[in-house]
């Protein structure tokens, strides 16, 4: 039975339902993400894993129970209960996402794709281009700045949705199956790419995947099953 | 092609069945708008046709020696100074009238509050054998004909205002002579005497057919380009809808090749799935085009509704616009297809659009140089060669509109090129790359509003020519507007033209009543170059400045709507004898009323040989026909032209962001705001439509100019009128309108929902 | 695969008669390998020697399989701790992993919690290969991913296993 302590999670769900229709995809969902901590959140398709994700993230307000962020430093913000134009400003500013595929605007070049939050948030453009310059160089894509997303490889292009995740340096990163289009070493390549930086600078994942292998790379994992997670791997606080 | 296959193809899902209630939709209103414009032109010819009569000038009605230098008209003249020329009596003889042959007058300023009034004099031989179209044989001396809205005006008028201009009622002129239900003709009759007194009689045997006289082909091909103008926008929304959910449609096909359709089966397809909507669109249009008709006709063109049988285009022409409408479109489709490309696996990421290159300016010059060629050729060369012309300038400007299409992705692309690097916010990035990549769909979505602006300003351009007249104002030294004069005619004497004078100032609503006097009638050689009054009949002609004598004088320019305000000046002589009058001026209160009741005494008094005129109406004589129905042509293009932009940019700006959906979808998850879409959406098409807005413009005033000073030299196209700046603006709040419309789409079609893949 | 916990854990359900437990145990696990007569009654005596079971109402004269066995305290604590005690990931674990899930199924024990606690133990195993990648020369990569694929197939029938369990308990109790 794996436990983790939870001193300080930087996010927090208490008991989380959520229904599309008659459909019910959360069931009551508790559960905390340590600041600093890389979850893998697994589980069978349809089990609400994306659902939980949105959650976390602000996306959208679950039907009952409250999402806390503490991010480090200052005060907790119950996420469930701000505005739409809060959250927007929040998941742009505090969070990073990246998805599966399709992700990137198909006729903004990479470091343009990059610097979309950048600008978004109010940085200046010759700023904003040289800081995706640099993050793009940090996962390796130097010299393929001025290419579109169609002229990249899958695995390429995934680099450059995780450094546009990652330029306005987030508290916490999520990511929906960030691997679940790429061939074996690609994901890997992206993957430890993409740990390495959220390892060193600090930034805690909450990662959704089905695939074991990608979820190693996590620090532990949860299991989400019926919309509730797994028995095992509940918070037993 | 297997039914069961294509039954899938067209009825796909339901958001397929929203765009084929979009195609169908869009076709309907097309098609409709075709017809009805295409019956309107034919209308048109058609009226012009039935009041091609009216056109009919005759021959002169007297026989000038070829010794004689004189234009003097026909009238013997009894009381001329002996002093004058001792031929002139003897110059001209009257040409009698045979059976063959009737004396027709035309009035042309028979004027009935502010409209004119065709009125045709006829005197005739009882035995004679011409025939009035419309009428048959010329009415009796005293007895009128009137189109059917004119004796309606005359039955509820009373008859001192109208009425009595014409005499007694013989009955209505036929439909068949008449432009439209709206036409106020009148048909008199008088006698020769009366005819051949003014002068302004003239022979005639027979009426012309020709409803253009000489510039029956410079006519056609106005009418041909305003037909193009308005045309266009209609099919290019057909383009535009039948274009609609090409992204969605493109994964649909791809699936279609995965199972084993060929790359024709599926270009078949799309054809067939186009075609079936458009056929049930285009029959819809036809339903609604006969449905609209009786509402069309009512939209009064050039001063007259038109006979609803004018806008009938009948079986024929509406089986081909719709097998046309629906042929056009599914091969369209189809070769749409074919070029995509649609593999198996499907076009994975938008197709990639060949970058324009400057090649797009060639369409647009070769217009502009075919224009100027025909300019040219007319007023430089000057030479008449209209084979050339028309082809010319019709072929110029259908270049032209086709070249503004060409060559706007090209200037969008070069605009979104500096856009990009100038760019600072994310909406602006985002926006310029866009279009940076897919400058010709980009620009697809505002080609129908800047072909609009073209459009309208060509109109705006050619109708500003009417526009320069302006109201008369009442100063001293020049006629007063509300008043009438009329010049007395050769061998009155004093006391009668003092008794009509009288007769004409008791009438209720008149102020004065003068008469002026000089060495001869008017018309006459003799004519002296001023008109003498008496001074205390001055302050009625609304002088202020008056000298002392009894009897004053103004130059006669006075009585030719002159610009420049005249002086009175102490007449040499101090009496009025030995001249006769010459003309009679009445002032009344301004009131219609006033008005019509001074023409009807006026022209009904004997003694005038002119019929009554008042300074403002030269403004209804002095624009031409041609120009004035291009000017209504242009109204209903322009409104018909910025409703269709309008429509297309809103289908264009909604699949602009239903193609996209997933996406912006994912950005909006990512935290952008809406705002930020929203700015998004409205830069895109902003910037191709500002791009070519003012070349728009220009060019529309250039063609303006380039049609309006090849057909005739006497115009000149000036500023144009406020409804000009009205349309513009009023198609920028539409495309404002359209891009605002898409924004409802944003919000809705950006959520969480369409980030989702299956 | 551990035999003898496996006929532990048939007993666990009721007592039985030797041969019952070799026709049991033959038609859960013995496709292609029955167990044979001398290997289960060799077991049971080991295990009623470690008082994992008694034998009931002994016959005299009668043989071993005249004999009916039945689970002592002892014996049932050790099917438990067997159940829930996760395997340590390696390539020849399938087969108790199986027998383990179908026991648990029998015996009415909750088969997901015991696959919840395999994968842990698997996902565990995986990050330290993970880790040791990422350290390693490419030799030392290689050997991991062997390792990782290996434990990745076996989650993956854990996976699969969880999402069928519902059907698999069902086909139990009917046959």
């Amino acid at each position: 039975m794996k436990t983790t302590s939870t001193t300080s999670p930087i996010l927090s769900a208490r008991g989380l339902h959520h229904s599309f229709g008659p459909t019910q995809a959360l069931r009551g969902i508790d559960l905390d993400v340590q600041a600093g901590e890389v979850l893998a959140v697994m589980g069978p398709s349809g089990s609400g894993k994306s659902t939980l994700l949105h959650c976390l993230a602000g996306v959208f307000i679950p039907d009952a129970g409250a999402v806390t962020y503490r991010p480090p430093g200052r005060s907790g913000l119950e996420i469930s209960a701000l505005r739409e134009s809060k959250r927007a400003r929040l998941r742009l500013t505090d969070f990073g996402f990246v998805f599966q595929f399709g992700q990137l605007l198909p006729e903004l070049s990479a470091v343009d794709n990059v610097s979309i939050p950048l600008l978004l948030a109010g940085t200046r453009r010759p700023e904003a281009m040289r800081r995706s310059s640099e993050l793009l160089e940090r996962l390796e894509l130097d010299g393929l700045g001025a290419r579109l997303p169609g002229e990249l490889s899958g695995g390429q292009a995934q680099r450059v949705a995780v450094a546009r995740a990652l330029v306005t340096a987030p508290a916490v990163l999520f990511a929906d199956e960030p691997t679940g289009s790429l061939d074996s070493l690609a994901s890997e390549n992206v993957l430890t790419l993409m740990l390495e930086f959220v390892r060193e600078t600090g930034t805690t994942v909450v990662m959704i995947t089905h695939d074991a292998r990608t979820a190693a790379y996590a620090d532990r994992e949860v299991i989400v099953r019926d919309g509730d997670i797994a028995a095992g791997y509940r918070v037993t606080a | 092609m297997n039914p069961g296959l294509l039954k899938l193809a067209v009825v796909g899902s339901r958001s397929s069945l929203g765009r084929l209630a979009g195609i169908t939709a869009g076709v309907a209103v097309g098609v409709c708008l075709l017809l009805l414009l295409w019956g309107g032109a034919n209308g048109l010819s058609a009226r012009d046709n039935r009041g091609a009569w009216l056109r009919e000038t005759g021959s002169p009605a007297v026989s000038v020696p070829a010794a004689s230098d004189a234009s003097v008209p026909a009238a013997s003249n009894p009381a001329a100074p002996p002093a004058s020329d001792p031929s002139a009596s003897q110059q001209a003889t009257p040409l009698p009238l045979t059976p063959d042959t009737v004396l027709m007058r035309a009035n042309p300023v028979e004027v009935f509050r502010g409209e004119l009034i065709n009125r045709r004099d006829f005197a005739a031989l009882g035995s004679t054998n011409v025939r009035i179209p419309g009428v048959g044989r010329p009415p009796a001396p005293g007895r009128y004909y009137a189109s059917p809205a004119l004796q309606r005006l005359i039955e509820s008028t009373p008859r001192d205002q109208l009425g009595d201009r014409f005499g007694e009622f013989a009955g209505t002129i036929d439909d068949a002579a008449l432009p439209g239900p709206d036409s106020l003709i009148v048909v008199t009759g008088a006698t020769e005497a009366e005819l051949r007194q003014g002068g302004t009689a003239f022979l005639v045997s027979g009426f012309t057919t020709n409803p253009y006289g000489g510039s029956a082909a410079a006519y056609v091909t106005v009418l041909l380009i305003g037909a193009m103008a308005v045309f266009f926008p209609v099919l290019l929304l057909i383009s535009i809808v039948t274009g609609l959910g090409a992204a969605q449609r493109r994964e649909r096909f791809a699936t279609l090749r995965l199972i084993g359709a060929s790359p024709q089966a599926v270009s078949r397809i799309a054809a067939v799935e186009t075609a079936v909507p458009s056929l049930l669109g285009a029959a819809l249009g036809v339903v609604l085009a006969a449905l609209l008709r009786p509402v069309a006709a009512q939209i009064p063109v050039n001063g007259t509704r038109m006979f609803d049988a004018d806008l009938a285009t009948g079986w024929a022409a509406g089986t081909a616009v719709v097998g046309l409408v629906v042929t056009a479109s599914a091969v369209a489709a189809g070769n749409r297809t074919t070029r995509e490309g649609i593999g198996p696996l499907g076009v994975t990421r938008a197709v990639h659009e060949k970058t324009p290159t400057p090649w797009r300016m060639v369409p647009l010059l070769a217009g502009l140089g075919a224009m100027t060629a025909a300019v040219v050729i007319i007023r430089v060369l000057e030479v008449r060669v209209p084979w050339l012309e028309s082809p010319l300038l019709i072929g110029g400007f259908m270049l032209i509109l086709v070249g503004i299409v060409v060559i706007g992705p090209w200037l969008t692309l070069c605009v979104s090129r500096v856009g990009l690097r100038r760019a600072r916010s994310a909406a602006a990035v985002i926006a310029a790359s866009r279009i940076q990549r897919t400058p010709v769909a980009t620009f697809r979505s505002v080609s129908g509003l800047v072909i609009a602006v073209f459009v309208v300003s060509v109109f705006a351009g050619g109708s500003s020519i009417i526009q320069t007249t302006e109201a008369p104002t009442a100063r001293p030294g020049l006629l007063q507007p509300a008043s009438l004069h009329a010049t007395v005619g050769t061998g009155q004497t004093p006391d009668q033209v003092t008794a009509a004078a009288s007769k004409a100032a008791e009438l209720p609503g008149v102020r004065s009543s003068v008469v002026g006097y000089g060495p001869a009638a008017l018309h006459e050689r003799d004519a002296g170059p001023e008109i003498y009054l008496r001074a205390a009949d001055a302050p009625g002609l609304g002088f202020e400045d008056i000298p002392g004598t009894e009897v004053v004088a103004v130059d006669s320019a006075f009585l030719r709507f002159s610009t420049q305000p005249l002086a009175l000046a102490p007449a040499p002589a101090g009496t009025l004898d030995g001249l006769v009058p010459v003309v009679m001026v009445v002032g009344t209160d301004g009131t219609p009323e006033a008005m019509d009741r001074a023409r009807t005494t006026l022209n009904r008094s004997g003694v005038t040989a002119t019929p009554a005129t008042s300074p403002s109406d030269i403004q209804l004589q002095s624009a031409t026909r041609l120009v004035q129905g291009l000017a209504v042509l242009a109204y209903l293009g322009m409104f018909v032209a910025v409703a269709i932009a309008g429509l297309s940019l809103a289908v264009a700006t909604a699949s602009a962001v239903l193609d996209r959906r997933r996406v912006l979808g994912l950005m909006r998850l990512m935290g952008m705001p809406v705002s930020v879409l929203r700015r998004l959406i409205t830069r895109e098409a902003a910037v191709p439509l500002l791009t070519v807005l003012l070349l728009s413009i220009g060019l529309g005033f250039l063609v303006a100019w380039l049609m309006v000073t090849g057909i005739n030299d006497a115009y000149r196209v000036t500023w144009p009128a406020p409804d000009y700046f009205i349309a513009l603006g009023l198609s920028l709040l539409l495309a404002l309108g359209a891009v605002i419309a898409t924004f409802g789409l944003i919000r809705g079609n950006t959520g969480i929902s369409a980030t989702r893949f299956e | 695969m551990n035999n003898s916990l496996t006929l532990l854990g048939l007993l666990n359900r009721e007592p039985s008669y030797g041969y019952d437990l070799k026709h049991s145990y033959d038609r859960y696990f013995g496709t292609g390998k029955a167990l044979a007569f001398g290997q289960v009654y060799s077991t049971l005596a080991r295990m009623v020697r470690d008082e994992l079971i008694r034998a009931l109402g002994e016959e005299t004269g009668a043989g071993p399989d005249r004999k009916k066995y039945e689970i002592t305290g002892a014996g049932e604590d050790k099917v438990h701790e067997w159940l829930f005690t996760p395997d340590v990931p390696s390539e020849n674990l399938q087969s108790n992993l199986f027998a383990k899930t179908v026991i648990a199924l029998l015996l009415g024990n909750d088969a997901e919690q015991l696959l919840d606690l395999q994968r842990s133990e698997h996902m565990a195993r995986m990050r330290e290969l993970t880790r040791l990648k990422q350290e390693g020369d490419l030799l030392q990569i290689l050997m991991c991913d062997h390792g990782l694929f290996h434990i990745e197939a076996d989650l993956r029938w854990i996976d699969l296993t969880g999402a069928r369990l519902t059907q698999l308990k069902k086909e139990l109790q009917s046959a």
